[in-house]
């Protein structure tokens, strides 16, 4: 207590010399206390006593120790509202104007000197803050780092809605600052582990379409926030206050996501939305909370450019889009009379489908000559023949997908055994679960827990998964994707003596899907493997193998069939059959029955039958 | 996992590139199709952790992303790199007629509403005229859509 009362005084002392207000220490105390004044300083409850603040950045506080003491903060803000109003853009008021505002309708200051605010008054109007807009760069899964989404504020200006200048607004994103170059894995693990602090920017938002609609091929979806100007301009102001200032980043918890439902707060702080996100924020579950504190009110879809080559593409025949990539190869094939003989309507959607595959093989590519040179004539081909304006359907919203983690309950049998089955998944989602909001053929799971409780209450854990990823992306006549999957954790397979036995295991896998028709996927991947086994000779057994099946959207919901084959060195032939038909029964409610037969040189083949209720929630 | 590594070598490679580049039109992110904007291979290394690359930035003035913030042309006191920056889509809207990025362009130019239907026409009827080839620079696109505006009898008021 004397550790915080010590600034306190010093803060008093220092405030009589400089003729701001006296206060009480009670009084400021109280102040200190206030919501506001805790969210204005990212303070949050320290494990022992008194406060810690998420920003890591000594320049952001001006007492020494405002980090943990709100209560010195406020004094030292105080004091500097009344410091010499010469030192212009550098006073107190003018790199802190959200406390300024705070501070001044609180305690009535109508004394305050008028620094010249010059540098903060030019960036505020160039912003020119009237409407807020939460944008979600949606999950793409061909990269397991955006698995997750993002979501950034937009800012808009009171004309930006009325003459659709969407393209000239800022984007204020919240993101790890890296400055110099690691390595990819170092720089993944030291991005997941908090190596790199995390710093707001604001960028023009023409920028970040670029990057997540042409570079990264993520959907966007805007979330017109009914924010009011006033709300807006709060939160704009306290955004100067961050400026440069670093924050502690990490991946799951104090991430872009977090920090931006903390603005949220400060721009309207009867919101507590924060609060429901104590361990991790899953990009898409804090649109949901910000959709139930009910801030939306309008949704725009931005599709990304993958998208609408493949919506463009999605009318053409065999035929035509062979032309598609013989276009996109040689412009000269304009001038083929074959070409030119095609109907007109039809060749103005070839064209179309040709420039947008041009410049998706470019993205992200040195610019090549050639390859802008064909893009313009296409472009000229297009302007004397413009195609239909391109029209795509909106998805299922990503807040309305189901709820990131799952309780699963199944009830089984294996060979003539009886089982209970009660499971836990930290998040995500499977290829079989609920599908609306999700895309078809991707998987990502972190945390996987089963335990299982047999007849006769023997209880053994069945599978205990720390990540699983799969990423069936079909291939097509215009694009070929890879297929990849990766997964790591303790499962349970086949041991001597009938018996089964727990292993450690990490395994992968690449390969191609195919869409042979809409609702239908195929896929086919080559394995590798590698598991601890306890019944093996050796302390890590490898093994080469081949996973392939198929996956059908029906009306019930998801069908995944699929054989999974294990050839070890050691000699150990592994193979399974697996089935499960997921049944849709709400957002957040799944039946699944679940068949497999497993073979392996250690034991009988062994079937399994059970039927799981999953219920995905929070 | 090819295509993750590869990204991060390129940015890698971006990052070098981007602290030394110009200003002007060669500013802003992304594969280019015009020779104005060549420069900035950019996959980001923003994808793990949403990050921003170098120098943290902070809006226009005082931003520090590489962009030169002079120019003549502004729109409510944005500078004309904005056009740099949407050259591509630009060009794809006058190819097609319409679009977003041929919407700001009227706006930043000060086409009024009730002209802009009028302007999205003209300019699609002179799309040679306007990108004269895959090498045009922003200033060029610029200052054929002024000579295009002033022969026109409703859009010369925009041009003087």
């Amino acid at each position: 207590m004397f550790k915080r009362l010590a600034p306190l005084l010093i803060g008093s002392l220092c405030a009589a010399a400089q003729a701001s207000p006296q206060m009480a220490d009670t009084q400021l105390q109280a102040l200190a206390s206030e919501r506001y004044w805790l969210l204005l300083g990212h303070y949050l409850p320290s494990r022992l006593d008194g406060w810690r603040s998420y920003v890591d950045d000594d320049a952001f506080f001006l007492a020494d120790e405002g980090a943990t003491s709100p209560t010195a903060e406020l004094q030292a803000t105080l004091d500097g509202l009344y410091a010499d109003p010469a030192q212009g853009n550098d006073h107190v008021q003018c790199k802190y104007p959200a406390r300024t505002r705070w501070l001044r309708e609180q305690l009535q200051l109508s004394d305050l000197p008028s620094p010249d605010c010059g540098e903060y008054r030019s960036w505020y109007d160039d912003i020119n803050p009237h409407a807020t807009v939460l944008v979600f760069p949606d999950a793409y899964l061909n990269s397991p780092s955006s698995m997750f989404g993002h979501t950034l504020l937009r800012i808009d200006s009171p004309d930006t809605q009325a003459s659709g200048t969407t393209l000239l607004t800022y984007a204020l994103n919240f993101g790890a600052m890296v400055e110099n170059m690691d390595n990819g894995i170092l720089y993944a693990w030291k991005g997941l582990a908090g190596g790199y602090p995390g710093q707001f920017s604001l960028l023009p938002y023409r920028d970040k379409i670029g990057e997540y609609s042409r570079l990264e091929n993520r959907d966007l979806w805007e979330y017109q926030l009914n924010l009011t100007p006033e709300e807006t301009a709060r939160m704009v102001e306290h955004v100067w206050e961050l400026r440069q200032v670093r924050f502690d980043y990490f991946f799951f918890d104090e991430n872009c996501s977090y920090r931006l439902l903390e603005l949220l707060e400060v721009a309207k702080p009867q919101l507590h939305l924060t609060e429901q996100f104590p361990l991790t924020a899953i990009p898409a579950d804090t649109v949901r909370a910000v959709r139930e504190a009910g801030l939306i009110t309008d949704v725009t879809y931005r599709p990304s450019r993958e998208r609408e080559l493949l919506a463009q593409a999605e009318p053409l025949t065999s035929n035509e889009l062979d032309w598609v990539t013989r276009l996109a190869a040689d412009s000269a094939v304009l001038k083929d009379p074959d070409y030119q003989a095609i109907d007109s309507q039809r060749q103005a959607l070839i064209q179309e489908s040709a420039y947008r595959l041009i410049r998706y093989q470019s993205s992200g590519q040195e610019r090549d000559q050639a390859s802008a040179d064909r893009s313009y004539q296409l472009l000229q081909a297009i302007n004397q023949n413009p195609p239909p304006k391109l029209l795509i359907d909106t998805p299922t919203y990503p807040e309305y997908g189901h709820e990131s983690r799952t309780w699963q309950l199944a009830l089984g049998s294996r060979d003539d055994r009886a089982f209970a089955e009660y499971g836990l998944r930290l998040a995500y989602h499977d290829l079989a679960d609920n599908l609306a909001g999700f895309p078809l053929g991707a998987q990502i799971e972190l945390g996987t827990l089963n335990i299982r409780q047999y007849q006769g209450n023997h209880w053994q854990l069945e599978e205990l998964g720390l990540v699983s990823i799969r990423s069936l992306t079909p291939r097509n006549q215009l694009l070929k994707p890879w297929s990849w999957q990766v997964a790591t954790g303790l499962e349970r397979v086949a041991g001597d003596d009938d018996k089964r036995r727990l292993v450690p295991h990490l395994n992968g896998g690449g390969g191609f899907s195919w869409n042979p028709v809409s609702d239908l996927q195929t896929f086919a991947l080559a394995t590798l493997r590698v598991e601890h086994h306890p019944d093996a000779d050796e302390a890590l057994s490898p093994a080469a193998g081949f996973n392939a099946g198929l996956l059908w959207r029906n009306g019930l919901g998801n069908l995944l069939m699929e054989t999974s084959n294990d050839f070890f060195t050691n000699g150990e032939v592994r193979r399974s059959l697996k089935l499960s038909q997921h049944w849709e029964l709400g957002t957040d409610l799944g039946l699944r029955l679940r068949a497999r037969r497993e073979f392996s040189h250690r034991s009988d083949p062994e079937n399994e039958v059970s039927l799981q209720l999953r219920w995905y929630y929070y | 996992m090819k295509r993750i590594l590869l990204g991060t070598v390129l940015a890698a490679a971006s990052i070098n590139a981007f602290a030394a580049a110009p200003g002007g039109p060669s500013c802003g992110w992304g594969n280019m199709l015009f020779e104005g904007q060549s420069g900035l291979p950019s996959h980001l290394v923003a994808s793990i952790t949403n990050g921003t690359s170098g120098n943290a930035t902070f809006g226009m003035t005082s931003g520090t992303n590489g962009c030169d913030t002079g120019g003549k042309l502004t729109y409510a006191g944005k500078p004309m790199l904005v056009l740099g920056s949407i050259m591509n889509e630009l060009s794809e809207d006058v190819a097609r007629g319409e679009g977003e990025a041929l919407t700001t362009y009227a706006v930043v130019l000060g086409v009024q509403p009730e002209d802009r239907a009028h302007f999205n026409a003209v300019t699609h009827a002179h799309f040679n005229d306007i990108f004269t080839s895959a090498d045009v620079t922003a200033e060029q696109v610029h200052e054929a859509t002024l000579n295009l505006m002033r022969q026109d009898a409703v859009l010369a008021k925009y041009a003087a």
